[in-house]
C-alpha cells in the first residue's frame, strides 16, 4: 500500500481565489458576528500587514480594500468532495479527510509510469484548479496526512515507500501532527514526550492504560502495525459544481477564466469514472436578476474542459448577459459512459467522424442550429421535396432525369412571350420535357414539365411549364 | 555537365515557362484536359482555389463534382458555406458524391460566413470547403483562409465574380469560368507556371446533351 495525502490548509481563501486570475486583499472570517476575527488572509492581505487571529476591524484598518468573507463550512466542503470526485483519475480509492484527501497509489504506479510522473500529474492538475495543497507519501494513511501537515509547518519529509523506512521518518516528528483529542497531547506534553519517537518507544500496555485504546490504535495505524482501510469517496450520480466570483464579473471575457477552472475539475471527474456529457447546463448567477441558462448538447459524450469551453463561449458570445455575473453553476443530469478518444489509436476513419462532430458542434453554437445542415435525397418526385435537410439518406442514388446543382427555394416565375420563357435573354430549350405529376394525395399536387433551358451566354436553367396555368414558365434551378 | 546543371532536372526547381510538375498531387478533377493544367494534376489540397465566374448556370459548381465525389469517398467532409442557393441532393447523388458527406452552412452574416470557412478548413475533418463570400472581402482575411487550409490539408475553394481578378489574391490557383456555345470553358491566369490565356473547353458537366421532345 502507497499512500498520497493531499492537506489544503488554505482552503477557505481559494473557493473564492481560485475564480480569478488577479488576488485583491481577501480574508475569510470566523466567530461570533459580534467579533469576528481572522481566520485565513491572503498574500496581498498579509503584505498589508493583516495576520490570522486578529479582529476583522484592525484587518480593515490596516487593508483599505479589504474583502471579507464569513467562513462556509459547507461550501468548503462541496469543494472538497468535488476535488476527491476529480482525484479519482489517478486512483479508485480517494477518500476525504476533514481537511484534505487521501489517495491510495500503489496500484496506479506503473499506469503513470512511476511515483515520481504521478505526484507530477497530481500536484499540476491541482495547481491549475486553483489549488494550493501540500503532499505526504507514505505506506499508511495516517503517515501520509502527517507528512503533508509537517509540510504546512514547514518542516520537509520526504516520500517514504516502505513500511520499514517508516519508523525512522516518523521519529523526529512532533507529536502534534497527529489529530489527538486535547487531552492526550497535554498528558503527553506533560510527561516531556513530544515527538514521534517518543511515543512509539513506550510501553504498549502502559500506553493503553494510560491514554486509552483508542490511542493506542491511532499510533499502531500510523506506524502500520494494522491495517487502516479508508472508505472511497463516492461521487454522486449526477455532477454539480459551483463557483462563486471574487467580485461581480462583467462580460463574458472575464467568466471563461473561472469556467475553465469548472470544466478543467469536471473533466477530471468524468475521466476518473470512464463519463462523459452529451447535456450540460452552464448557470450564470446575477445578483437580484433571473440566472442565465445555457443548455449545451453534444452529439457525442464530451469532457474536454477546452473543448466544451470553446462552445460554451460562442453560445456566451450570443447570449445577452442582463447583468454582471456573481456565480457560475456547471449542473450535469447524466453522465455516459465515453471511450477515451484523446489518445491517437483510433482509426483515421474515426476520427474524422469525430473532427466532423466537432466542428459541427462548433458551427452550430455560434450560428444556431438550422443554418447548419446535412442534404439527403427525399422520396417523392417533387422536386422541392426530393431533398430534405437531414441525417443520413435512405435513398442513396438518383436514378431519375438531369438534376441541377442549385435549387432555388421558391420557384421563380419567368417572363414568357409568344416565342417562350427568357432570362436575360431567350431561354433555348435544351432537354426535355420531363412531366412530373404527382402529389395529388397530400394537398400539394404538382404537375409540370421540366425543361433544362440555357440563354444566349450559355448560362444554363433547370425550367417548368405549369400545367395547370396555361403559359406560365417558372425557374426552379440552375445547373451551376 | 549541362545535364548536372539543367535546372529542369534538378528536383524542386520549375522555370517559369512550364507548369510545375512537383506540385503535390491534386485531386482529379474528373476531366483529362483540365488536370493537364493543373499544376500537381487536380484541385490542389491544401492551398485556396478561386474559381471567378460571372452569371450562374455555367457549370461552375459541377465542375468540381468529380474532386467532391473523390473526397467524399475517403469519408471527409464537404462543407457549402454560404452558397447562393440550396446544394440540390439528387444532383449531387448522380454526380457520385455521397451525401452524407456534405454539410451546409447558411450563416446570417458576412462575419459569420467568414468565421465558418475558416473554422471548417482549420478541422481537418473537411476534404473540401466550398465558399461564397462577399465580393469585397480583405487580402488579410484570403490569406487567413489560405492558411487555414494549409494545416487542414483541405481543397478550399472560393467563388467570385470576375471583377475580383484585379484584386491581388493569396490562392494559389485562379481560374475563369465562362460558357461558349453550350459548354464550359476555362482561363487559368493564375497557377504555379505560366497563366492560361487560351481558354480549354470543357463538356459542361451535369448538363445533358441537347434532346427536346418537339
Amino acid at each position: 500500500m502507497l499512500w498520497v495525502a493531499l492537506e489544503l490548509p488554505e482552503l477557505p481563501l481559494q473557493l473564492l481565489e481560485r475564480a480569478s486570475e488577479s488576488a485583491p486583499p481577501l480574508v475569510v472570517s470566523e466567530g461570533p458576528s459580534q467579533r469576528p476575527i481572522v481566520a485565513c488572509a491572503n498574500d496581498a492581505a498579509q503584505v498589508a500587514g493583516v495576520r490570522e487571529g486578529m479582529t476583522v476591524a484592525a484587518a480593515q484598518a490596516l487593508a483599505g480594500s479589504l474583502r471579507c468573507v464569513p467562513r462556509d463550512e459547507a461550501a468548503e466542503r462541496e469543494a472538497l468532495e468535488r476535488l476527491a470526485g476529480w482525484a479519482a483519475q489517478f486512483t479508485s480509492t480517494v477518500s476525504l479527510e476533514p481537511t484534505g484527501l487521501v489517495l491510495e497509489i500503489s496500484g496506479s504506479l506503473r499506469l503513470f509510469g512511476g511515483l515520481g510522473k504521478l505526484l507530477a500529474a497530481l500536484k499540476g492538475g491541482v495547481r491549475r484548479l486553483g489549488f494550493s495543497a501540500t503532499y505526504g507519501v507514505a505506506p499508511t494513511p495516517l503517515a501520509a496526512r502527517v507528512f503533508a501537515r509537517a509540510e504546512v509547518r514547514g518542516i520537509a519529509v520526504r516520500s517514504c515507500t516502505t513500511l520499514a523506512d517508516l519508523p525512522a521518518r516518523l521519529a523526529e516528528l512532533p507529536l502534534f501532527l497527529l489529530e489527538w483529542p486535547g487531552r492526550t497531547q497535554e498528558t503527553l506534553a506533560d510527561l516531556g514526550i513530544l515527538r514521534a519517537r517518543d511515543a512509539l518507544a513506550l510501553p504498549r500496555s502502559g500506553f493503553a492504560q494510560r491514554f486509552g485504546p483508542q490511542a493506542l490504535a491511532l499510533l499502531d495505524r500510523l506506524a502500520g502495525r494494522v491495517p487502516d482501510p479508508r472508505v472511497p469517496y463516492e461521487p454522486p450520480a449526477r455532477y454539480k459544481a459551483r463557483l462563486e466570483l471574487p467580485a461581480e464579473a462583467d462580460g463574458v471575457e472575464a467568466i471563461l477564466f473561472p469556467l475553465r477552472r469548472l470544466l478543467a475539475e469536471m473533466e477530471g471527474t468524468l475521466r476518473g469514472r470512464g463519463a462523459g456529457v452529451q447535456g450540460l447546463d452552464l448557470v450564470l448567477e446575477h445578483p437580484g436578476r433571473r440566472s442565465t441558462r445555457l443548455a449545451l448538447a453534444f452529439p457525442t459524450p464530451e469532457r474536454e474542459a477546452d473543448f466544451i469551453l470553446s462552445i460554451a463561449r460562442e453560445r456566451l458570445g450570443r447570449t445577452e448577459l442582463p447583468a454582471p455575473t456573481v456565480a457560475l453553476r456547471l449542473v450535469a443530469e447524466r453522465l455516459q459512459s465515453c471511450a477515451p478518444r484523446e489518445t491517437s489509436w483510433l482509426s483515421g476513419r474515426e476520427e474524422k467522424a469525430v473532427g466532423r462532430a466537432r466542428l459541427i458542434e462548433r458551427l452550430s453554437a455560434r450560428l444556431g442550429n438550422p443554418r447548419v445542415f446535412g442534404i439527403a435525397l427525399a422520396d417523392d418526385h417533387r422536386p422541392e421535396r426530393g431533398w430534405r435537410s437531414s441525417n443520413p439518406a435512405p435513398r442513396s442514388a438518383w436514378d431519375g432525369g438531369a438534376r441541377p446543382a442549385w435549387l432555388l427555394n421558391r420557384p421563380q416565375r419567368l417572363v414568357a412571350g409568344a416565342a417562350g420563357p427568357s432570362l436575360q435573354g431567350k431561354l433555348d430549350l435544351v432537354t426535355g420535357p420531363e412531366r412530373i405529376e404527382t402529389g395529388w394525395w397530400d394537398g400539394e399536387p404538382v404537375s409540370r414539365d421540366y425543361f433544362v433551358a440555357a440563354n444566349p451566354t450559355g448560362e444554363t436553367y433547370w425550367i417548368y411549364r405549369e400545367r395547370r396555368e396555361p403559359g406560365a414558365w417558372y425557374l426552379h434551378g440552375v445547373f451551376a | 555537365m549541362s545535364a548536372v546543371l539543367d535546372p529542369a532536372r534538378v528536383p524542386g526547381v520549375w522555370r517559369g515557362g512550364e507548369v510545375d510538375a512537383a506540385s503535390p498531387p491534386g485531386v482529379p478533377s474528373g476531366h483529362a484536359r483540365l488536370d493537364l493544367e493543373l499544376p500537381g494534376g487536380g484541385w490542389p489540397r491544401g492551398a485556396l482555389t478561386e474559381i471567378l465566374h460571372d452569371g450562374v448556370g455555367l457549370g461552375e459548381v459541377s465542375l468540381l463534382f468529380g474532386a467532391l465525389a473523390r473526397i467524399a469517398q475517403e469519408g471527409r467532409t464537404i462543407a457549402w458555406i454560404n452558397p447562393p442557393h440550396l446544394p440540390y441532393a439528387p444532383a449531387l447523388a448522380s454526380a457520385g458524391v455521397a451525401l452524407d458527406a456534405c454539410l451546409v452552412v447558411r450563416p446570417a452574416t458576412h462575419e459569420d460566413a467568414l468565421w465558418s470557412a475558416d473554422q471548417a478548413l482549420r478541422s481537418g475533418a473537411c476534404g473540401a470547403a466550398l465558399f461564397w463570400l462577399p465580393e469585397k472581402t480583405d487580402y488579410a482575411w484570403l490569406r487567413r483562409l489560405q492558411m487555414a487550409a494549409e494545416s487542414g490539408k483541405a481543397l478550399a475553394v472560393l467563388f467570385r465574380p470576375i471583377g475580383a481578378l484585379s484584386q491581388a489574391s493569396p490562392a494559389h490557383l485562379r481560374l475563369v469560368v465562362g460558357s461558349r456555345g453550350g459548354n464550359l470553358t476555362v482561363k487559368v491566369p493564375k497557377r504555379r507556371g505560366p497563366p492560361l490565356h487560351t481558354p480549354i473547353t470543357l463538356r459542361t458537366p451535369g448538363r445533358p446533351a441537347a434532346r427536346v421532345a418537339a
